[in-house]
C-alpha cells in the first residue's frame, strides 16, 4: 500500500483557537449555571436567606460567562472578516451551489456512512460550517434573549442596549422560554461535535483533535492543491 | 294596543342584558330576555391543566369573584378524590363570606336603590327630620343632622355643576317612586358610605388569596400557609385583621343595610304581589361545617321546591343524568344532537352559532335563537335561584336561623309569608340571608382560631397534586350557592389534561331564554304583569330585573 | 408638555363674562338656583364655587367583554376613594356598571358627553372587542363593539385600555380565541393609549393613572408598550419581599410544605413574578392589604401579554407547545440529548463496520510508515 503524502497546514490562528476554547468554557459554564437558574436544587434548610447567597452566585456566574461569551462571539464575527481563510464567514453562509453539494457528500459519506469513502476538507466541511453557521444564530439568540432578560434587572448600558428584545417576543416568559429552549440546542450540539471531532480525528487521521490546540492540520498533498486551484 | 319596548343595555348589572318587551293596558304581557355577549370560556378551557382551570373560569367574572374558582377546585377535587384540610375548608368559607357580604350590600346600594331611591328628590330633604329618622331605625353612629345637611350641600354642588356624571338621565321624578326625601337622603347617604366599606370587607380576600378581585385558590387546599412563627404567612396578625374586618362587615350590614331595607320596604309593599314569576326554586346548598362532602353540615341547605309549595321539597343530584339538563333551542349555538335535545353537563357541548340579525339591529328574532344563554332545566322545570331560593328552602325545611330571620321581618312589615313570592321578596331575601352568613362568618372565624390553636395548621392536601398520580379519566361536580344562587361546574378529565369543561350558572338559571318546549325562564316570567307607567322610562322593569341581580358574563362566559 | 395640556374649557362663569353677562348677573344667577335647589343662603357660596370651577374631566367607560372585575377593582381603591374621584375630580358620563339610566337614556347620555365636549373626554375601555361574526359577539343597544368603539373613540382626547382584556385581550383571547378577542389598541389608531393591563390592574394603580390625567392635566409617561411607567417598570420579582429567599436558593418545593410555612420564595412552584411587570410587590392590593405572593401563591403573570397561555401555573417552564402539558423544554431537551448520544453510538458501531476498510488503510499506512522510520534508523 501506498503511502499518503501529507502537508502541515496552518488552519486555526491562534485567536480563533483562543476565542474556541474561551467559548466552549464560557458555554458550557452558561448551560450549566443557566440550567439550575431554570430547575434550582432542593435545598431543604432552615437557614436564614441572610446567611446564603447560592441562587445569587449561580446567577452571578452566568451573567459573568454571559459578559464573556458575548464579547467573545462578537470578536469572532469581526475574525470572521479579518482572519485567514478558513476562518472567513463565507466558510459558515451557505452562499452557493457548491457548498450546498459539498454538504450533500458530507451527509452522504459521514453520516450515513457510505461505504469506505473519504470526504476531505481542509477548513470545516460545508456541512460543519453549516452547522456552525447555526450555531451563531443560537449564539445570536442567547445574547439577544438573553440580554433581553438582562435589562430588566440591570442598569448597565450594555443590557440596556436589549431592552427592545421583551417587546419583540410579546413578554418575558416568551423570552425566558426561547432562552431556555435554546440552551438544549448548545447541549445536543456540544454532544455531536466532540464526537465528530473524534469521529474525524479517528477516521480520517489528519490530527483534528489537535489542530484546535496547536493551530495544524494534517493535510493531504492532492487535497491541499485542488483547494489551492 | 301593545307596543313593543327594548332595553338594552340594562345597566346596574354586570355585563350585557337586553330585554324585549310587549306593553299593553300599562303591563308587560310577554317578555324576552337576552345575553348579548359571549366569551366561550368553556371551550378555551380544553385541553389546558385542570390545577388551572379556577384562574380561567374565577375571570368568567370579577363581581361574584371566587366563587367560579371555589366550584371550580371542587370539581378537580371531586374528580381526582382530594379532600381539603379542614382549616382550608374554613378559609374557603370565610372568603365566600365576605363574598356574600360584599356583594349584596353592593347590590343593593350600588345596583338596586336607585330603582326605590329617587337622588334627586334627596337635595328636597330635611337634614334634622333626616337625623331623626336614621336615628330610630339604627345605632349607627354617622346620622347627626350636621352629617346630612354637609352631604346634601355636597350633593347640591353637584348638581348645580351641570355634570351629573352617573346620575345623569335616570327617572328622577317618576311616579314610581314613593320615599319621603329624607329617606332618599338616608339611601343616598349610605349609597356613598357603602362605596367606601365595600373596599374593606374584601380584604379577608387579599389575606387569605392575596387580592381581590379574583383572589387565589388551590385544588387541595389554599395557598395561604399559615406559620405562627413567620412574619410572611399567616399569622396572629394577619388573623387578627380578619377577625376585624369580618366584625366591622357585621355591624354595617346590622346598622346600614338592614334597617335601610326595612325603612324603605313599608313604602313599595305592592311590590311584595309583583314580579313573582315561577315559583320554582332550586338550591344546591353550601358552607359545609363538617367538610364538603358531609352536605348534611351545610348552613345552607339545599332542595327544590316546586310550585310555591313550601311543604314539598325535593332533593337535588348532580351526578343524575335525568335532573340538570341544558338546552340550545333559543340559543346561539348548536348541538350534534338538534336543537331539540337537553345535554347532561358531562356530556355538554359548547359550540356557537350565531343566527341572529346583523348589528346594527332594531329588534331580536325573538321566534327563533335570541340569546347566548343555554336554557337549564332541572327534570324539564325551569327554576329560580338565588338568595330567595335559599332563604325559602331554608325556612321550608324548619332550620331555625332561617325561621328566625324570616318571620321576624315578615311580622315588622306585616306582611304574610306568600308577600315573599315576589320582587320584594327576592330584595328582601338577600338582606336577610346576609344576616345570616355574616353570624356564621364569626361561627367560621372562630372554628379556624381553635384548630389552629389545637396544633391543626394543615392548609393543602398535596398528595394528588402532581398529574402522575391522576387516572386516565376522570369525572367531576363541583357546586356552590354563589351570591346569585345554585352554581356548579362538571369537569372530563382525560390524560392529565380537561376534556370537558361545562358551567350551569345562577344568571343562567334565570335569565336564559325559552326552552324548546316554549316554557319562559324566570326573569321572563316575573316580567310577566310587572307594570309600566311610562313606556320611554321603564323604571319597573329594571326593578324587577335588578331584583335578581343579574351577571350576564357568568351567564353566558 | 405644554402641547398635551388639557384643553381649558372655560367655566360657567367665564362663559357668562364673554357672553357679556356682569359678574353681578352672574351672582343673581347663582342665587336662583340656589333657591330652585332649595338651599339656605350659605349654599349660595357653594354654588357659585361650582360655577366657577372648571368642569371636571368627562370620562365614558365602555364595557365589552370583560367580567367587571376592573370596575370592581376600581372601586376598591383607596386614595383616592371612588366616591371623591367620581364627584369631584371625574364625570363619569357613562359606565353601565354605576349609571343610574338604562337602554335610551343611558345612550343618550354617552352622547351628550361625545358632542359636548369633542376632543376633551377622556374614554376608558374594560374588555376586549370581538371582531369575528361581523362582531356579533359583543352587542350593546343593537349594535356592535366595533362600532361603539369607533365611534366613542373618534372624539376622545385619550384612551385609557384598562386591564388584560383591553390591553391583550385576556382569558377570552386564549388559545383558540374562538370570538376573535381583539385589544383596543389593534382597534383605534390616531389615539394616545394608556394600556393599563393587570387581571384586573390593582385598584390604586387605576384610581392614579386617572387622577394623574386630572391633576397634571396630561397622560403618565408610558414605556415602550404603552404602560405608564409609574405602576410597570419594574417586575413583580425585583419588589418581591420574598426575594433574600430566591438568592439564597431558598424555594417552596410544594403548597404548604415546611418551607411554604417559613414564606419562602415561590419559584419552582411556578411563581411568574421574574417574568411580570406590575407594582403588586410594592403598591400591593386592597390598600396594600396584601398580594398574591404573600398570600402563598405564585404570580400568575395576570398585567402580562399571553399569560394564560403561558402557563401551566404550578411550574416555572411553560408547556412545550405542541406537546402535552406536561411536557416541559427540560423534558423534550433530555430526550432530545438522549437520542442523540444513542444516535452517536450506533453511528460510532457503524464507523467501524462501514469504514472498516479507510480505518484499516490509516492503520496500514501508519504501521508502514513506522516500518520506514525502523529500516531508516
Ligand atoms: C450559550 C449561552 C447561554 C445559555 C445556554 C443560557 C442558558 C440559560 C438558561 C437555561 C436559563 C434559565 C432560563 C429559565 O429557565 O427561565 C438562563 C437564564 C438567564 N440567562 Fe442565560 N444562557 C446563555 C447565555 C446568556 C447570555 C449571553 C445572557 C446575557 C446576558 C444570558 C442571560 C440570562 C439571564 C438574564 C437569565 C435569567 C436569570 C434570572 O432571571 O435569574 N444568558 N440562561
Ligand atoms: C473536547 C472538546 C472539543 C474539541 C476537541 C473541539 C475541537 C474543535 C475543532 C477541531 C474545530 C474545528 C472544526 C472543524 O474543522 O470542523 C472546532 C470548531 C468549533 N467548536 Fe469545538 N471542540 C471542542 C469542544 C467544543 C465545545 C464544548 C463547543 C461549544 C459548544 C465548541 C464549539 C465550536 C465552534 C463554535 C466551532 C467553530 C469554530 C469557528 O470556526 O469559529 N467546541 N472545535
Ligand atoms: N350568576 C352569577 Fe355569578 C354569581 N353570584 C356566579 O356563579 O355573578 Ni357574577
Ligand atoms: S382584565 Fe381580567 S379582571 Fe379585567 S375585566 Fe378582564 S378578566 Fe376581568
Ligand atoms: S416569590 Fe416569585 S416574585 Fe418573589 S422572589 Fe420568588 S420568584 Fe421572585
Ligand atoms: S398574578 Fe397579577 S396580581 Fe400581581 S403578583 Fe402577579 S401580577
Ligand atoms: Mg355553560
Amino acid at each position: 500500500m501506498k503511502n499518503k503524502v501529507l502537508r502541515r497546514v496552518y488552519v486555526w490562528e491562534r485567536p480563533v483557537r483562543l476565542y474556541h476554547w474561551l467559548n466552549a468554557l464560557v458555554i458550557v459554564a452558561l448551560c450549566i449555571t443557566g440550567y439550575l437558574i431554570g430547575a434550582p436544587l432542593a435545598i431543604q434548610s432552615n437557614a436564614e436567606a441572610s446567611h446564603s447567597y447560592w441562587f445569587g452566585i449561580v446567577r452571578f456566574i452566568h451573567f459573568l460567562a454571559a459578559y464573556l461569551f458575548f464579547f467573545n462571539f462578537i470578536f469572532r464575527i469581526y475574525w470572521g472578516f479579518v482572519g485567514n481563510k478558513y476562518a472567513n464567514w463565507k466558510n459558515f453562509v451557505p452562499t452557493s451551489k457548491a457548498f450546498f453539494k459539498e454538504m450533500w457528500d458530507v451527509i452522504r459519506i459521514d453520516i450515513f456512512l457510505k461505504r469506505n469513502r473519504e470526504h476531505l476538507a481542509v477548513g470545516h466541511n460545508a456541512l460543519a460550517g453549516f452547522i456552525y453557521f447555526l450555531t451563531f444564530i443560537a449564539f445570536a439568540i442567547q445574547c439577544l434573549t438573553g440580554g433581553g432578560l438582562y435589562a430588566a434587572m440591570s442598569d448597565g448600558w450594555l443590557p440596556a442596549l436589549f431592552a427592545w428584545v421583551p417587546g419583540v417576543f410579546g413578554n418575558d416568559q416568551t423570552l425566558r422560554m426561547v432562552h431556555h429552549i435554546t440552551m438544549w440546542f448548545f447541549i445536543v450540539f456540544a454532544i455531536i461535535h466532540v464526537y465528530l471531532v473524534f469521529y474525524h480525528d479517528f477516521v480520517e487521521g489528519r490530527g483534528e483533535m489537535s489542530s484546535m490546540g496547536g493551530g495544524w492540520k494534517f493535510i493531504e498533498e492532492e487535497v491541499f492543491h485542488k483547494h489551492k486551484a | 294596543m301593545s307596543s313593543r319596548i327594548v332595553v338594552d343595555p340594562i345597566t346596574r348589572i354586570e355585563g350585557h342584558l337586553r330585554v324585549e318587551a310587549n306593553i299593553e293596558g300599562g303591563k308587560v304581557t310577554d317578555a324576552y330576555s337576552s345575553g348579548t355577549m359571549v366569551r366561550l370560556i368553556e371551550r378555551i378551557l380544553q385541553g389546558r391543566d385542570p390545577r388551572d382551570a379556577w384562574a380561567f373560569v374565577g375571570r368568567v367574572c370579577g363581581v361574584c369573584t371566587t366563587v367560579h374558582s371555589l366550584a371550580s377546585c371542587r370539581a378537580v377535587e371531586d374528580a381526582l378524590d382530594i379532600v381539603i384540610p379542614p382549616d382550608a375548608e374554613l378559609v374557603r368559607n370565610l372568603m365566600y363570606c365576605a363574598q356574600y357580604m360584599h356583594d349584596h350590600v353592593v347590590h343593593f346600594y350600588h345596583l338596586h336603590a336607585m330603582d326605590w331611591v329617587d337622588v334627586v328628590d334627596a337635595l328636597n330633604a330635611d337634614p334634622k327630620k333626616t337625623s331623626e329618622i336614621a336615628q330610630a331605625i339604627s345605632n349607627w353612629p354617622k346620622s347627626s343632622p350636621g352629617y346630612f345637611s354637609d352631604l346634601q350641600k355636597r350633593v347640591k354642588g353637584f348638581v348645580a355643576s351641570g355634570q351629573l356624571g352617573i346620575f345623569a338621565n335616570g327617572y328622577w321624578g317618576h311616579t314610581a317612586y314613593k320615599l319621603p326625601p329624607e329617606i332618599n337622603l338616608i339611601g343616598l347617604a349610605h349609597y356613598l358610605e357603602a362605596l367606601e366599606w365595600q373596599k374593606e370587607i374584601v380584604k379577608v380576600h387579599a389575606i387569605f388569596g392575596g387580592k381581590n378581585p379574583h383572589p387565589n385558590y388551590l385544588v387541595g387546599g389554599m395557598a395561604c400557609s399559615i406559620g405562627l412563627d413567620d412574619v410572611s404567612v399567616i399569622n396572629a396578625e394577619r388573623l387578627a385583621y380578619v377577625g376585624q374586618l369580618l366584625e366591622d362587615g357585621k355591624r354595617f350590614i346590622e346598622q346600614v343595610y338592614i334597617p335601610d331595607l326595612m325603612a324603605i320596604a313599608p313604602y313599595y309593599l305592592d311590590w311584595g304581589a309583583i314580579g313573582g314569576g315561577l315559583g320554582n326554586y332550586l338550591v344546591y346548598g353550601d358552607l359545609p361545617t363538617n367538610g364538603y362532602r358531609d352536605e348534611s353540615s351545610f348552613k345552607f341547605p339545599s332542595g327544590v321546591i316546586l310550585n310555591k309549595n313550601i311543604n314539598d321539597i325535593q332533593e337535588v343530584d348532580l351526578r343524575e343524568d335525568a335532573q340538570v339538563k341544558e338546552f340550545i333551542g333559543r340559543s346561539w349555538y348548536e348541538y350534534s344532537g338538534g336543537d331539540g335535545a337537553g345535554l347532561h353537563p358531562w356530556a355538554g357541548e359548547t359550540k356557537l352559532n350565531y343566527t341572529g340579525p346583523k348589528p346594527p339591529y332594531e329588534h331580536l328574532d325573538v321566534e327563533q335563537k335570541y340569546s347566548y344563554l343555554k336554557t337549564p332545566r332541572w327534570r324539564g322545570h325551569a327554576m329560580e335561584v338565588g338568595p330567595l331560593a335559599r332563604v325559602l328552602v331554608g325556612y321550608a325545611r324548619g332550620r331555625e336561623d332561617f325561621k328566625e330571620v324570616v318571620d321576624r321581618a315578615l311580622s315588622t312589615l306585616n306582611v304574610p309569608v306568600t308577600a315573599l313570592f315576589s320582587t320584594l321578596g327576592r330584595t328582601a331575601a338577600r338582606g336577610l340571608e346576609s344576616i345570616l352568613v355574616a353570624g356564621w362568618a364569626q361561627e367560621f372565624y372562630d372554628a379556624l382560631i381553635t384548630n389552629i390553636r389545637n396544633g391543626d395548621v394543615r392548609m393543602a392536601e398535596t398528595t394528588n397534586f402532581d398529574p402522575k398520580t391522576w387516572p386516565k379519566e376522570a369525572k367531576g361536580v363541583g357546586h356552590t350557592e354563589a351570591p346569585r344562587g345554585a352554581l356548579a361546574h362538571w369537569i372530563v378529565i382525560e390524560d392529565q389534561k380537561i376534556k370537558n369543561y361545562q358551567l350551569v350558572v345562577p344568571t343562567t338559571w334565570n335569565a336564559s331564554p325559552r326552552d324548546p318546549e316554549g316554557k319562559r325562564s324566570a326573569y321572563e316570567s316575573a316580567l310577566l304583569d310587572t307594570p309600566v307607567a311610562n313606556d320611554e322610562q321603564p323604571l319597573e322593569i329594571l326593578r324587577t330585573i335588578h331584583s335578581f341581580d343579574p351577571c350576564m358574563a357568568c351567564a353566558v362566559h | 408638555m405644554a402641547s398635551s395640556a388639557k384643553p381649558q374649557r372655560p367655566t360657567y362663569y367665564e362663559e357668562l363674562i364673554q357672553k357679556g353677562y356682569s359678574r353681578r348677573d352672574f351672582m343673581k344667577f347663582t342665587t336662583m338656583i340656589a333657591a330652585y335647589l332649595g338651599l339656605e343662603s350659605s349654599g349660595v357660596a357653594q354654588i357659585t364655587e361650582a360655577l366657577m370651577t372648571k368642569s371636571r374631566l368627562p370620562v365614558i367607560w365602555l364595557h365589552f367583554q370583560e367580567c367587571t372585575c376592573c370596575s370592581e377593582s376600581f372601586i376598591r381603591s383607596s386614595h383616592p376613594i371612588v366616591a371623591d374621584i367620581i364627584l369631584d375630580k371625574i364625570s363619569l358620563d357613562y359606565t353601565e356598571t354605576l349609571m343610574a339610566a338604562s337602554g335610551h337614556q343611558a345612550e343618550a347620555a354617552m352622547h351628550k358627553t361625545m358632542t359636548d365636549y369633542p376632543g376633551e373626554y377622556v374614554l376608558c375601555v374594560e374588555g376586549s372587542v370581538p371582531v369575528d361574526a361581523d362582531g356579533a359577539y359583543c352587542c350593546i343597544g343593537g349594535k356592535s363593539a366595533v362600532d361603539i368603539l369607533q365611534e366613542a373613540a373618534a372624539g376622545a382626547k385619550a384612551i385609557i385600555a384598562w386591564g388584560s382584556c383591553a390591553c391583550n385581550g385576556c382569558v377570552q383571547a386564549a388559545k383558540p380565541n374562538p370570538t376573535g378577542a381583539t385589544p383596543i389598541h389593534k382597534l383605534v389608531k390616531g389615539k394616545p393609549i394608556i394600556k393599563v393591563p393587570g387581571c384586573p390592574p390593582i385598584g390604586e394603580v387605576m384610581a392614579g393613572v386617572l387622577v394623574h390625567v386630572v391633576t397634571f392635566g396630561r397622560i403618565p409617561e408610558l414605556d415602550r408598550i404603552g404602560r405608564p411607567k409609574a405602576f410597570y417598570s419594574k417586575r413583580v420579582h425585583d419588589s418581591c419581599y420574598r426575594r433574600p429567599f430566591y438568592d439564597a436558593g431558598l424555594f417552596v418545593e410544594s403548597f404548604d410544605d415546611e418551607n411554604a410555612r417559613k414564606g419562602y420564595c415561590l419559584y419552582k412552584v411556578g411563581c411568574k413574578g421574574p417574568t411580570t411587570y406590575n407594582a403588586c410587590g410594592v403598591t400591593k392590593w386592597n390598600n396594600g392589604t396584601s398580594y398574591p405572593i404573600q398570600s402563598g401563591h405564585g404570580c400568575i403573570g395576570c398585567s402580562e401579554e399571553n399569560f394564560w397561555d403561558n402557563g401551566p401555573f404550578y411550574r416555572r417552564l411553560s408547556s412545550f407547545p405542541g406537546f402535552g402539558i406536561e411536557s416541559t423544554a427540560d423534558k423534550i431537551g433530555t430526550i432530545a440529548a438522549g437520542v442523540t448520544a444513542a444516535g452517536i453510538a450506533a453511528h460510532a458501531i457503524g464507523t467501524n463496520i462501514m469504514k472498516k476498510k479507510i480505518i484499516q488503510s490509516h492503520i496500514q499506512e501508519g504501521r508502514s510508515g513506522a516500518k520506514e522510520l525502523d529500516i531508516e534508523k
